[in-house]
């Protein structure tokens, strides 16, 4: 079932992209949608037959080497997410990409990754997940590269030279792991053998700081995040609404299985990889934050909030308490669906009007009132402010990490995160208030009303209700993610 | 050590004119002194092979006069050696040669970083 | 002796005189005799292998029956065999692939002597896998030169005759040191069949005597093979002899010819000197920094060329670099990974050079970078072979290029004190690979209305054949490779 949930899109993908141009662009999206629903109805399948302990080998690169797939809580949750917001980004592309060429290769593209992702969330061991890891930066090349202007070739260029520098650190890591582990295989806890680490600390905590630098390329931590606000602007917008949504969330997949399930909490709690990780994050929200408010470009703007936000779940990841782990996981899905609907707004945007900087967006509510009532709740949950999913998440990533016993980091980190949400605000809404509110100049301008098709407009509605209904009843998800810290924390829950 | 090299005097002259040989072919930049460097270079290998290959008082290992013993001889695969090596010698010369005569029929010099500066003019 | 221990013999005569034959065939009788030989060889050399890895160990024939030490004798093991198998494999391809260059490259009335020289070439290459004689090595790596000479001139103009000229100048240098070397082992031990040597240089290392021309002697050897397979500092002829000569050479000179001397090397490693003998000379060290230095700047060289022929000939550079790492790390497990980086480039510099070749068909004859943009689109499979290849150079895994990588890094693991210079710079190199060739797959993949855009050129068969073939090998190297492990391991064993 695993390969099969795998293989629908990769050859419906294979099918777009080596198939002569389609006449019929309606035809296109059909088979696409077809394709996407037929992918994401097969994971479901896989999901709910297949259970936690059952793996599947492939086949063996070397003897101890296999290609292994497995899925466990996080695979479940990060497919899942996966799914939804790969669904509605395509029906969005639907009308989106009609105003740009090529389009089959987009979607084939498209389904192409979808297939690579599940493979990366359904990953068993390091290899399998190498292995994917490297793919998804090689499929989601072309999304960046759409346009083909000399710009997108270079941010593409970028992006593709950053990914492969993470990759090969993390290979670094892979390398000394294979040495030193037990197995590859991701388990909870932690797979090192203790007896074979004896003197060797130092070498394997650079192991795993180079491994987290490495996955923190793709998560766009600083000082390596320069890729995210060159790469996002330039790629179509449902393009850079899963660009944010879901591939940087692959970045804290691989962090979530080097920290949980290969070092083991226990081996770097406390050490310098922590506390250097911790400054580095907490540096990457300020700046990440900062860089958005000066930002004048709203989907850089965005962007850079990508990069500040996606730290806050890095910051929740290495704390390494129970409490901030569920607010990072909690941040997860909140975050992907929060910027991935920011992001299609703002290609609405740009698809109606054309304008890409913020200054020039007064007035744009009366334009567009239901987009920008969606923005306006989308902005106050990312800011976390209650009662969307935003502030479930942050609350929860707050909470965890002042009853964590890191010295230091248990007051800062939570101060940061303050200061970061009231820059947040200060960068996301002056856009609804202009918008709304353009102020004296253009009140006599009569204006159009610019509402996008319906296609465009229903994942923008969905997502905003998704974050609302997350916020709200946030229950069933934290007691999913309970469980997931059942397995990994169990030291510190047990004892 | 002074009796040493005295002892084997023949062998220090073959290493003297090995390094000759060898600064020659990798350092001149006329493509016939380097060939003349690559003979030196071959002959002071030979030359070594000779010098270790013969005994004092000994001949060379073709039976005359009926004499059979071995003290009498010397062995004989060094000598082997240096025919074969001879060879192979006198063929790769004869290839150098014949390149370089092609070069120098297209670029009227025989030195080899002119040569490559004509290329590269030449722009292909 | 079983008749099968005939055949590591017969496939060496039989190419040697089908060279002799093939001057007074023309063009295309020639051709068809030389694919034939290639086949044969290939065959006898695979019932070898089977029939080493029935018995587990390998054996020795001796030629005309003269018992060692007067005979010259013919060693073969799964290694030797194995290595023949694949050298015809790569051989085969890479003349398949380029054949059509090659046909309009050479003049009519001298085809015959291209295949004159190919026969010559696996002629040496073979008998340097078997040859138990350290003379008769000597002979065939000037055979070999030669007839690489010969493969890089064929194609007539002043760049390949001036490149040619630098390769034999690099090259004599190299058998000089070489023949020196080997003079003074003979000398020190009075034996040229390797396993006597290794029993008197055994005798001598324990004893201590003669401690510094052993030494030299041992320097003169493996500098010399180094010269002669390119390694860093050595490499100033690669990119002319490979950058200029006709596909099908550039591919059989990268792939095979430097790795026939480097598979010499380490038969001299351990069936002359004797691994802990040249462990303890601590030659190793130097050749493992010269390694990761020709890794570093072999690449870097790479990103600043601008022809994409010479560039993948500064890769070759970079990726001996590799081997000689694997070598000088002085392990088992480094000595395994090396072989299989032979394995596994052979594979893929192969299969570059041919995609290489489609891509500037489809320009127009250009090689530099600014009319390839968008090569792939014109001849697809080019497009595709050559992406596979810079991936699997790259190290993506599922491709050959990360099972050499994996275990590099798991040899230098193994081995304390060279663990953090040689995973550091592999690291380096690989994201410096990355560099320049995913620069030149996107570059190819970018789609332009350039000049050449109407002219799709017809797809060549056998192009089309040997460029997926290559790849298959590569995707075979990279999934299962198990199977050639093991038989490095073997094969190491039997050296020992």
């Amino acid at each position: 079932m695993i390969f099969i949930s795998i293989l629908i899109p990769v050859f419906t993908g294979l099918i777009l992209l080596l198939s002569p141009e389609w006449k019929n662009r309606k035809l296109l999206c059909a088979f696409t949608t077809a394709a996407l629903l037929l992918s994401v109805s097969a994971v479901g399948i896989t999901l709910s037959v297949t259970g936690d302990k059952e793996a599947v080998t492939l086949f063996n690169l070397t003897q101890s080497l296999p290609i292994l797939f497995k899925i466990d809580g996080v695979g479940r949750f990060f497919a899942v997410l996966t799914g939804a917001v790969w669904v509605l980004a395509a029906i969005y592309s639907f009308v989106y990409m009609g105003h740009e060429q090529k389009e089959k290769c987009y979607y084939g593209f498209y389904l192409l990754s979808y297939a690579v992702l599940i493979g990366l969330d359904f990953s068993g061991n390091l290899i399998t997940f190498y292995l994917f890891y490297e793919l998804m930066s090689l499929l989601t090349l072309p999304l960046v590269l759409h346009s083909e202007t000399k710009e997108a070739t270079m941010a593409g260029l970028k992006y593709l030279f950053f990914s492969l520098a993470g990759a090969y650190m993390v290979l670094f890591g892979l390398f000394i792991l294979n040495r030193f582990g037990n197995t590859l295989t991701f388990t909870a806890g932690g797979v090192l053998d203790l007896t074979l680490i004896q003197g060797k600390e130092g070498l394997l905590l650079a192991a795993a700081f180079l491994m987290l630098l490495g996955f923190g390329v793709k998560a766009g931590m600083f000082p390596l995040h320069a890729w995210l606000p060159t790469a996002h602007p330039v790629a179509p917008a449902p393009a850079s609404g899963v660009l944010s949504g879901i591939i940087v969330k692959c970045g804290i997949l691989g962090v979530v299985r080097t920290v949980y399930y290969l070092f083991g909490v226990g081996f770097l709690r406390g050490t310098w990889v922590q506390q250097v990780w911790l400054v580095l994050i907490l540096l990457t929200v300020l700046l990440g934050s900062m860089m958005a408010y000066r930002e004048k470009v709203l989907k850089k703007r965005l962007a850079y909030s990508t990069v500040s936000q996606v730290a806050y779940i890095l910051f929740g990841l290495a704390m390494m308490q129970p409490g901030s782990f569920v607010g990072a996981f909690l941040h997860i899905g909140a975050h992907a669906f929060m910027k991935c609907g920011l992001f299609l707004i703002a290609g609405v945007i740009i698809f109606k009007t054309g304008r890409t900087k913020v200054d020039e967006l007064a007035g744009i509510g009366r334009e567009m009132p239901v987009t920008m009532v969606c923005y306006t709740l989308l902005s106050l949950s990312l800011i976390g402010i209650p009662p969307f999913a935003g502030f479930v998440s942050k609350w929860y990533l707050g909470m965890g990490s002042v009853l964590a016993e890191a010295p230091v980091f248990d007051v800062l980190g939570p101060a940061v995160l303050l200061v970061s949400a009231l820059l947040t605000a200060g960068y996301l809404l002056p856009l609804s208030i202009r918008g709304f509110l353009p102020g004296e100049e253009t009140a006599g301008i009569k204006v159009e009303k610019q509402e996008p098709s319906m296609l465009m407009l229903v994942p923008i509605l969905i997502l905003t209700i998704l974050i609302t209904i997350g916020g709200l009843f946030p229950d069933q998800i934290i007691e999913f993610v309970s469980r997931i810290v059942g397995t990994l924390f169990k030291e510190v829950l047990g004892g | 050590m002074g009796a040493n090299l005295f002892a084997n005097f023949g062998e220090a002259v073959a290493m003297v004119l090995f390094g000759i040989g060898f600064t020659n072919l990798l350092l001149q930049k006329n493509l016939i002194k380097k060939i003349i460097g690559l003979n030196i270079m071959d002959s002071a290998i030979y030359l070594f092979l000779a010098e270790k290959g013969y005994i004092e008082g000994r001949t060379a290992p073709i039976v005359v006069d009926g004499i059979q013993s071995v003290e009498a001889y010397i062995n004989p695969v060094p000598s082997g050696l240096v025919l074969t090596g001879i060879v192979v010698s006198v063929s790769v010369t004869a290839l150098m040669l014949s390149l370089t005569i092609r070069l120098y029929r297209r670029y009227h010099t025989l030195d080899l970083d002119e040569i490559s500066a004509l290329l590269k003019k030449e722009g292909k | 002796m079983a008749f099968i221990q005939n055949f590591p013999f017969f496939s060496i005569i039989i190419s040697l005189f089908s060279g002799a034959i093939s001057s007074i065939l023309n063009g295309r009788a020639a051709r068809v005799l030389n694919r034939i030989v290639i086949i044969v060889v290939a065959v006898l050399s695979a019932v070898t292998l089977f029939y080493t890895w029935g018995t587990g160990t390998s054996y020795v024939f001796w030629m005309g029956h003269f018992p060692a030490p007067f005979g010259n004798e013919i060693r073969a093991g799964v290694l030797e065999a194995g290595m023949a198998v694949f050298f015809c494999l790569v051989m085969l391809l890479s003349l398949w692939g380029g054949r059509e260059h090659l046909e309009e490259e050479i003049e009519g009335s001298k085809q015959n002597y291209y295949y004159i020289l190919t026969n010559l070439l696996l002629c040496s290459l073979l008998a340097l896998l078997y040859t138990n004689d350290l003379f008769t090595a000597y002979v065939f790596v000037e055979i070999n030169t030669i007839s690489a000479c010969g493969l890089i001139m064929i194609r007539q103009n002043g760049r390949t005759i001036e490149a040619a000229v630098r390769y034999m100048i690099m090259s004599l240098l190299g058998s000089g040191m070489l023949l020196m070397g080997l003079c003074m082992l003979y000398d020190l031990t009075g034996h040229l069949l390797m396993s006597n040597i290794q029993e008197a240089v055994a005798i001598l290392h324990a004893s201590g005597e003669y401690k510094i021309p052993l030494t030299v002697t041992i320097g003169l050897m493996t500098v010399g093979l180094a010269i002669k397979s390119a390694l860093f500092p050595f490499h100033t002829w690669v990119p002319d002899a490979y950058g200029y000569s006709t596909a099908s050479s550039a591919a059989i000179l990268s792939s095979l010819v430097s790795k026939g001397y480097i598979f010499l090397l380490i038969k001299i490693i351990y069936r002359v000197i004797g691994f802990e003998t040249f462990h303890d000379t601590k030659i190793v060290n130097v050749l493992f920094v010269f390694g990761l230095a020709g890794m570093i700047f072999g690449s870097l060289s790479a990103i600043k060329e601008d022809d994409i022929r010479r560039m993948i000939a500064f890769s070759s550079v970079a990726q001996i670099g590799y081997i000689y790492m694997g070598i000088g790390m002085g392990t088992r497990a480094g000595m395994v990974a090396a072989i299989f980086h032979i394995f596994s480039h052979a594979a893929t510099k192969a299969l570059l050079f041919i995609a290489g070749v489609g891509l500037t068909d489809a320009s127009g004859d250009n090689v530099r970078f600014i009319p390839l943009t968008g090569a792939a689109y014109r001849n697809k499979i080019a497009g595709v072979a050559f992406a596979a290849g810079s991936l699997s150079m790259v190290g993506m895994p599922l491709l050959s290029g990360f099972i050499s990588k994996l275990l590099f890094a798991q040899a230098a693991v193994q081995n304390q004190g060279k663990l953090l210079p040689a995973l550091i710079v592999l690291a380096l190199s690989t994201i410096l690979n990355a560099i320049y060739f995913i620069k030149t797959v996107i570059r190819i993949y970018t789609p332009v209305q350039s000049d050449f855009a109407g002219r799709r050129i017809k797809t060549q068969v056998l192009f089309a054949v040997s460029s997926v073939l290559l790849v298959v090998l590569n995707l075979y190297l990279g999934c299962m490779s198990q199977f050639l492990v093991d038989l490095i391991e073997k094969g190491l064993g039997m050296f020992a």
